[in-house]
């Protein structure tokens, strides 16, 4: 045993056991959980435990779950898109045109210092009806009337979650542009790459792993996000996990709610491999 | 010196003795909605046992069934009457045995009736407050003669209403809008013309409120201006200055919600200081201290009596017998009907 622990086998066994067995415990215990109250059914208020398809053919049956799920794949994916978007040039500042790197790393991380539940509510009071937004607005007189289309709707979620989530996305690509080689860059502009030529061909591709791990970063977590379209997507911004939440809460039916939350695993995990694919094949063409 | 002596054990010996009644007093659990924790609502308690209950909260009745029926334990809990034919048959309940409580006789008949503080001729619960849920409006842009429920359809009023993410509540409302003859049990034809009637006033839904909160501010501000909503939002506005108010019309259409006090299974302490706290809470000084302070109207009858006349007229209390009479109560939902209405509520939302 001693001698086994003394290998790097066993010595790489013994540093990951103690994460292992938390993850054992913390994720596939209750996943396992999940999937088994998927099979059940509920009766009122006891738990049929014969094995039955029944939520599963509910939950492809029902179109209202379809509607949530694709609007919430799409709503996810326009977060997505906008943060990996707005937070590549940022990154690509830090990386290449600043001596203060840590200070700018620092001054990005400061939403954090706040909680997600306080900014959400920020936004709502920037956007509501006598918030800051048409507050400011009726004052200077661009309007007369205050706007209601800016709260209570996809736009008010994705714009929330796009606040929120900037930092996940610059990290990752910070890092990934950090390490490219500057001797590439200036190979490419000996050999006569314009400047845009020489950032589509030598830069964005070396940081497509970055971009990668940033869109799944935002991508997956948002998806099932709960508290942001239950605080300013109104009826019209409901998504999938807002119908969770009712199976597990007011509507008393867990074994729906965890076959819908599995169903929803499933289909991010689909759209996130589908993506990782397609991205990079996409790198490799550039190249 | 002696004398000294003497007076510093004595006060040891009572601050101990002291400490000791309110670790007992203490030691009964309560799981409740928060605020509920304030002192007035049992003074006779604390007189008693020498200070108060622990407390535990819940946001909402769903929530609190959830978490009982995964083992949360306490002596008593303090959910709606709409809910208890659910918590009965989950078995999280004991009968309450009403020869004990020595102000079951001045609670008033028509709450103590309600389907829920009673099922299946046992006593549950001990109604503690009630109050309305009803069409809160702003007088100063809807004028007396207009208002009505159905009016929450008129394409006048788009983007401009606002109702309960409940549907229990929403249906309460679809019902007296359609003049359904039970809410608890309504027929098919009955339950198709409530869920129409949700489905047509969605197009003017500004939002579904989920904290009341959320319908004062949007009253105050004029972002919406009528809403489906609890008393309480009333009493705020009123407080606010805002011009607001509940359509109290009984003809028109209104309910009434009652809460109050269950005697849980979990519960660990003795029946005698379950009860006493029972006692406290229903007794007629917490009844004048809750109709006066927090505006809700209580279940002692003589508290109504004792209490400023003035503040029960302006808080809309004052002529309870012939609001029991037209009023819709949220009686004990039959599981059947809960289920659709719980359904039907989420498709209509989304806008199927």
């Amino acid at each position: 045993m001693a001698g086994f622990l003394k290998t790097e086998a066993g010595k790489g066994l013994a540093l990951s056991a103690p994460a292992s067995l938390y993850v054992g415990l913390l994720v596939a215990g209750p996943l396992g959980i999940l999937v088994a109250y998927s099979f059940w059914t509920q009766t009122y208020v006891d738990i049929d435990k014969t094995l039955t398809w029944a939520n599963y053919i509910e939950a492809a049956s029902d179109p209202l779950v379809r509607h949530l799920m694709l609007r919430s794949i799409a709503i996810a994916g326009a977060v997505t898109l906008a943060t990996v978007a707005l937070a590549y040039p940022i990154a690509y500042f830090i990386a290449f045109r600043t001596q203060k790197k840590t200070l700018w790393l620092l001054l990005i991380t400061i939403p954090f210092w706040s909680s997600y539940l306080l900014r959400v509510f920020s936004w709502k009071l920037i956007l509501g009806f006598n918030g800051v937004m048409n507050s400011a607005l009726l004052t200077t007189g661009v309007i007369d009337e205050p706007l209601t289309f800016l709260l209570y709707n996809e736009f008010a979620v994705v714009l929330t979650l796009a606040h929120a989530w900037a930092p996940f996305a610059i990290l990752p690509i910070y890092v990934s542009l950090q390490k490219v080689d500057r001797a590439l860059l200036e190979a490419a502009t000996d050999l006569g790459c314009s400047k845009l030529e020489r950032f589509l061909r030598v830069t964005l591709p070396l940081t497509i792993p970055g971009i990668i791990a940033a869109s799944l970063i935002i991508f997956i977590p948002t998806v099932g996000d709960y508290v942001t379209p239950s605080l300013v997507g109104g009826s019209q911004g409901k998504m999938i996990a807002n119908l969770i939440q009712v199976q597990f809460g007011p509507a008393n039916n867990w074994p729906l709610g965890a076959t819908l939350s599995l169903v929803a695993m499933a289909s991010v995990g689909f759209v996130a491999i589908l993506f990782v694919v397609t991205t990079t094949a996409l790198g490799r063409r550039i190249r | 010196m002696k004398n000294i002596t003497t007076a510093l054990l004595t006060a040891t010996a009572l601050t101990a003795a002291a400490s000791t009644a309110q670790a007992d007093a203490a030691a009964l659990s309560i799981f409740d909605w928060s605020g509920y924790e304030d002192q007035g609502f049992y003074g006779d308690y604390v007189a008693k046992h020498g200070g108060a209950p622990s407390y535990t909260y819940f946001g909402s009745v769903e929530e609190a069934f959830t978490k009982l029926q995964s083992g949360f334990a306490a002596d008593l809990a303090h959910p709606c009457t709409d809910a208890l034919r659910k918590w009965v048959a989950a078995d999280l309940i004991k009968p309450i045995d009403t020869t004990k409580l020595s102000n079951w006789d001045k609670l008033l008949p028509q709450i103590k009736d309600v389907d829920g503080v009673t099922i299946d001729g046992q006593t549950y619960m001990v109604p503690f407050e009630w109050g309305n849920t009803g069409l809160i409006y702003r007088t100063d842009m809807i004028a007396d003669d207009k208002i009505s429920i159905q009016a929450m359809a008129s394409p006048e009023y788009q983007g401009k209403i606002a109702v309960p993410d409940a549907a229990s509540s929403a249906y309460a409302l679809a019902a007296l809008a359609t003049g359904a003859s039970s809410y608890t049990d309504m027929s098919d034809a009955e339950f198709q013309a409530a869920s129409d009637f949700l489905r047509a006033i969605h197009q003017n839904v500004r939002f579904y409120w989920s904290d009341a909160g959320q319908l004062d501010q949007a009253l105050a501000s004029g972002e919406v201006v009528m809403g489906w909503g609890w008393n309480q939002s009333e009493l705020n506005l009123i407080w606010n200055e805002t011009p607001a108010k509940m359509m109290r019309d009984v003809d028109k259409g209104i309910a009434t919600w009652v809460c109050g006090y269950v005697h849980l299974k979990s519960a660990t302490q003795s029946d005698e200081q379950v009860y006493d706290m029972l006692n406290a809470l229903s007794a007629e000084a917490s009844g004048k201290y809750i109709i006066e302070s927090w505006g809700y109207a209580h279940s002692n009858a003589d508290a109504f009596k004792s209490a400023d006349q003035s503040l029960i007229e302006t808080y809309g209390f004052a002529d309870v017998d012939s609001f029991f009479d037209g009023s819709l109560f949220f009686d004990a939902v039959t599981p059947e009907l809960e289920v659709r209405m719980l359904k039907e509520f989420e498709r209509i939302k989304a806008g199927f």
